[in-house]
């Protein structure tokens, strides 16, 4: 990262990246988890060779993680009945058994690594913590019998 | 000899005292930075983390109650949903509590130094921050005892009041903002 790119660039990459690929992402949980998915784990960075393609590496970086804190936010305040259907939604999207995801999601916690950067600490704990709620109530539809997976 | 000697401390007392005042009406112009960076932050924390409204509208929402409770989930559910957003409540509490505090003791410390604050402003200022404070105790009671939606009429002005401190803290801060330089004019350097 050379210098610091300019807002109007950023603005223009963000405004394509929302054209091209995230119209056909509707869910904000689908767009957390892709736009956290560009992101190098072990360096911060996004990265996406389409958009560094058109504009520049740095350019492209800083409109992916301005989506994916804009799908962050908008996650955070949607209400529990909303997030419970994106999650569900999310689950039949990736054709795995309700069973076997809530499993892997209660124990895993996967929706830990994909909050953006400088998030502040409270909104990260509120998502958790409702990501938590959203996993039992489904729980609860899929067995009637109370089960501990999330406690 | 003994009046002069009680004369001579007098004289060494009343300079001491004269002394610490002078020092005390003239702060440094530097003041302390690590006051001013605590403070900046705690300002930013506040105004982007913990006082959005429909961040605290969203914590403290009946509707994901009502919700919970129309799904008649078992009763594990609603526990830990209760629990939940006790957790968050309380946390959003200390968290506001803690910069505001940080706020009062840049206001207490340096304020007088940086700020060009009236001493109407200040005591108006230093009233709020008592009364802030003794409401974030006292909801934070309220919400440990009775749960997350005891006091939504509470939670309402401990935040208003929050912003309110938020905004006049806001001016006295303001000199840390970057400068807004005027665009440059052609022959202004020849004028």
């Amino acid at each position: 990262m050379s210098s610091a790119p300019k807002r109007m660039d950023v603005e223009q990459a963000r405004q394509d990246l929302c054209r091209r690929t995230l119209s056909d992402i509707q869910r904000p949980l689908d767009r957390l988890i892709y736009l956290a998915s560009m992101r190098d784990y072990n360096t911060g960075v996004y990265h996406h060779d389409g958009l560094a393609s058109r504009f520049t590496e740095e350019v492209a970086c800083e409109a992916l993680s301005d989506c994916h804190r804009e799908a962050f936010q908008e996650l955070v305040i949607c209400p529990l009945d909303e997030l419970v259907s994106q999650l569900d939604a999310y689950r039949s999207s990736t054709h795995t058994s309700p069973r076997e995801f809530l499993t892997a999601w209660g124990r895993l916690e996967p929706y830990r690594v994909a909050v953006p950067v400088q998030t502040d600490p409270l909104s990260a704990e509120f998502l958790f913590s409702n990501f938590k709620i959203a996993l039992a109530v489904l729980e609860s539809q899929l067995d009637p019998r109370p089960v501990g997976l999330t406690a | 000899m003994i009046q002069l000697l009680f004369f001579l401390l007098i004289g060494v007392a009343l300079l001491s005292s004269l002394f610490f005042l002078v020092r005390r009406g003239s702060p440094r112009a530097e003041g302390d930075s690590r006051v001013l960076v605590d403070a900046r932050k705690a300002l930013d924390a506040l105004q982007g983390g913990l006082l959005p409204e429909e961040l605290v509208r969203r914590i403290f929402a009946k509707e994901d109650l009502d919700y919970v409770l129309s799904l008649k989930a078992p009763k594990t559910v609603r526990d830990l949903f209760i629990a939940e957003r006790k957790k968050i409540a309380l946390s959003w509490i200390a968290q506001v509590r803690t910069q505001i505090s940080s706020l009062k003791s840049f206001h207490v410390g340096a304020a007088r130094s940086h700020a060009k604050l009236g001493l109407r402003t200040e005591i108006q200022l230093a009233c709020n921050f008592t009364t802030l404070l003794l409401a974030c105790r006292a909801l934070s009671m309220a919400i440990y005892v009775g749960g997350p939606y005891v006091a939504p009429s509470m939670v309402g002005a401990t935040a208003s009041a929050a912003a309110k401190i938020c905004t006049i803290s806001e001016q006295s801060l303001a000199f840390l903002n970057p400068v807004q330089l005027k665009p440059y004019a052609s022959g202004s350097l020849t004028s």
